[in-house]
């Protein structure tokens, strides 16, 4: 829904993210709150902000492997650990952090065609299956390898980010580091969904027997949508990399990548607006119970029991949210929009 | 030469065999389509006129025969690939993209004709951005033709049964296809519906010169449109030639009436 006089000069103005003033003005604000937000906040904050910009670069490759080209994947978690040890060792190697992100990128997007080449030809079930494989092959091989290639059991220490002489150490530094990295995919994420390979892939997803005879290569879409997918996840693996400044195979477990997914889900899978609604939403409700449950162990209260609490409280928020908006948190943001902006008539 | 001079052979089937298992969908079928025609495949229920059709856009693979297009022997080719060459196709039943927008689906007919890759998607330069805006008055212009402007922006899914049959007919016309194969795009639609549909075929062969194939179920309308018609029961050619030729045919009077007996 657009409000009358906005006009459109071009078609490609149609397809625009941000058409009108009011929108523009908006992500202005947001801007402004997002840099100046380390003004208010303590270190702590900061690392959870940072921690999520690199969720949220995870959760927009899920968007675009499960989103848009319907491949089920529960492996991202094992593909940003494929871009974080990928970081490591080449930071390793004293390259600089504009070459190691792309390359880290690079080599978990080529990991994933490894496995997307099988699972590109089945569906559904078997396709969560073979995904499955590849989270659970990446801690065996990366244990497997000799010790000095990725650290085995023990893990691999990063080199840290140099700018000229500043190094990149303090939380305030991730903060802005991971943020443009962030609103950078945040744009690449975007622009996909209007591009010619993202109508191939929602048309893959919507009919992929139509999409065929309609002259769309099903099966290489299929595999570019999981390669393009952990060229996302590559960065925020890399980015996790620099940001712990060590990586050890178990960050990345499967736990992790059910989280994304949910995360995807519940803001809604079929745009990026869903992923960082998904992952904004989630987050925050992590942190909001940490906090709670912090000040009830100081009033004495059980540890273990409240860590189980904890985990209840949240899958039952995630529960609700699912309930009532089964199609996201993107869709009733859509809705509860169009319903202000048509405001004091009725929708529909 | 044979016969027909003049008129040059777009899509050609030669005798093509298809087995399901014990079934034979089709024995020994060939069919041979003209520029400037359209040519109409009828039969009963079962009778094997979609298994004909995914056997010439590559959706079904026969166990023997070939099919040529524009003289080219095409047998082997994947599916997207004879789209890429200019075979269109709508299809059976509801085969729209259901979550896009009309114009979405029909820009996606566009793919093998344009080249943006995935980094190009990514990144959206200025090349890229051009390349949209060409397409679009491409799209644009194929939804002045199937006068689908009100609905350009609405999602498919949403739409009535006859609006998206439009739709499906504007995404294979986006293939920018040298021939265009329906089947059954009638099935379903109310009499005026069905009047418009024929308007579009008749304006897709005489002003866009695009061949049609199609498979209908309606007698008045095939017999009102097409220039030949290709009689097929179970699984084989009975009849073929013009309309009236073919309607006198007493093979085909005798399956149709054992077709509406059983
Ligand atoms: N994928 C398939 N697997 C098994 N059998 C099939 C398949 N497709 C078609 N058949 C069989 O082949 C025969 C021909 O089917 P087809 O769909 O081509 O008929 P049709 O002429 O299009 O009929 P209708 O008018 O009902 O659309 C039928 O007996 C059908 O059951
Ligand atoms: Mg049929």
């Amino acid at each position: 829904m657009l409000p009358t006089g906005v006009q459109s000069l071009k078609y490609t103005q149609e397809s625009a993210v941000l058409r009108t003033t009011r929108s523009r003005a908006w992500l202005v604000v947001l801007a402004c709150a997002l840099v100046g937000y380390p003004a208010v906040a303590g270190p702590y904050m900061l690392g959870v902000f940072s921690h999520m910009f690199i969720t949220l670069m995870a959760v927009y490759g899920l968007y675009v492997t499960v989103g848009m080209a319907g491949q089920i994947n529960v492996a991202q978690s094992a593909f940003v650990g494929v871009g974080a040890f990928a970081a490591a060792k080449l930071s390793g190697y004293g390259l600089p952090f504009f070459i190691v992100i792309p390359l880290a990128a690079l080599m978990a997007g080529l990991t994933s065609i490894l496995f997307a080449l099988p699972a590109a030809r089945v569906k559904g079930f078997y396709l969560a299956l073979t995904t499955l494989a590849a989270q659970v092959v990446f801690p065996i091989i990366i244990l497997a390898l000799p010790m000095e290639w990725l650290g085995g059991l023990v893990g691999m220490p990063v080199e840290p980010i140099r700018f000229g002489t500043l190094t990149l150490g303090a939380p305030i530094h991730f903060y802005y580091f991971t943020l443009a990295l962030a609103a950078l995919l945040t744009v690449a994420a975007f622009n996909l969904g209007r591009s010619r390979f993202g109508r191939a892939m929602l048309a893959v997803r919507d009919n992929d027997v139509v999409a065929e005879v309609m002259g769309v290569p099903v099966f290489r879409i299929k595999v570019m949508s999981f390669f393009v997918g952990s060229l996302f996840a590559g960065v925020a693996g890399a980015c996790t990399a620099y940001f712990l400044q060590f990586v050890t195979v178990s960050s990345f477990t499967l736990f992790a990548s059910v989280w994304y997914l949910g995360m995807l889900i519940v803001g809604g899978a079929h745009s990026p607006l869903g992923a960082i609604l998904g992952v904004v939403f989630i987050t925050l409700l992590q942190e909001t119970l940490h906090d709670v449950a912090n000040t009830l162990m100081q009033s004495g209260a059980s540890g273990g029991l409240l860590f189980a609490l904890t985990s209840i409280v949240l899958g039952g928020c995630i529960l609700i949210a699912l309930i009532f908006e089964p199609r996201g948190l993107a869709h009733r943001w859509a809705v509860l929009r169009t319903t202000f902006q048509l405001w004091p008539f009725p929708r529909n | 030469m044979s016969g027909v001079a003049h008129e040059r052979t777009v899509l050609e089937a030669d005798s093509l065999s298809l087995r399901f298992g014990a079934i034979h969908a089709l024995r020994s079928v060939s069919l041979r389509v003209d520029e400037g025609q359209i040519h109409a495949v009828i039969g009963p229920n079962g009778a094997g006129k979609s298994s004909l059709l995914n056997c010439l856009s590559g959706f079904y693979r026969p166990q023997a025969g070939s099919v040529r297009f524009c003289s080219k022997d095409i047998s082997g080719l994947k599916p997207h690939r004879r789209a890429a060459l200019g075979i269109g196709r709508t299809f059976q039943g509801i085969q729209t993209y259901s979550s896009m927008t009309a114009r979405e689906n029909i820009l996606s007919g566009f793919h093998a004709r344009m080249r943006t890759g995935f980094i190009g998607g990514l990144c959206y330069w200025g090349a890229v951005r051009h390349e949209e805006e060409t397409f679009t008055a491409k799209a644009e212009a194929i939804i002045g033709f199937l006068e689908l402007e009100e609905m350009r922006h609405a999602v498919v899914g949403d739409m009535p049964y006859g609006i998206r049959k439009r739709v499906d007919l504007g995404r294979a016309l986006a293939l920018e296809p040298k021939v265009l194969i329906m089947d059954e795009p009638m099935a379903g639609m109310s009499t005026e519906e069905k009047g418009d549909l024929a308007r579009f075929i008749l304006d897709i062969r005489e002003g866009l010169k695009i061949p049609v194939v199609l498979v209908e179920h309606d007698m008045e309308v095939v017999m009102a449109i097409s220039d030949r018609v290709t009689v097929v029961d179970f699984g084989e050619v009975i009849a073929s030639g013009t309309p009236a030729e073919v309607s006198d045919n007493p093979r085909v009077i005798a399956a149709y009436l054992g077709g509406a007996k059983s």
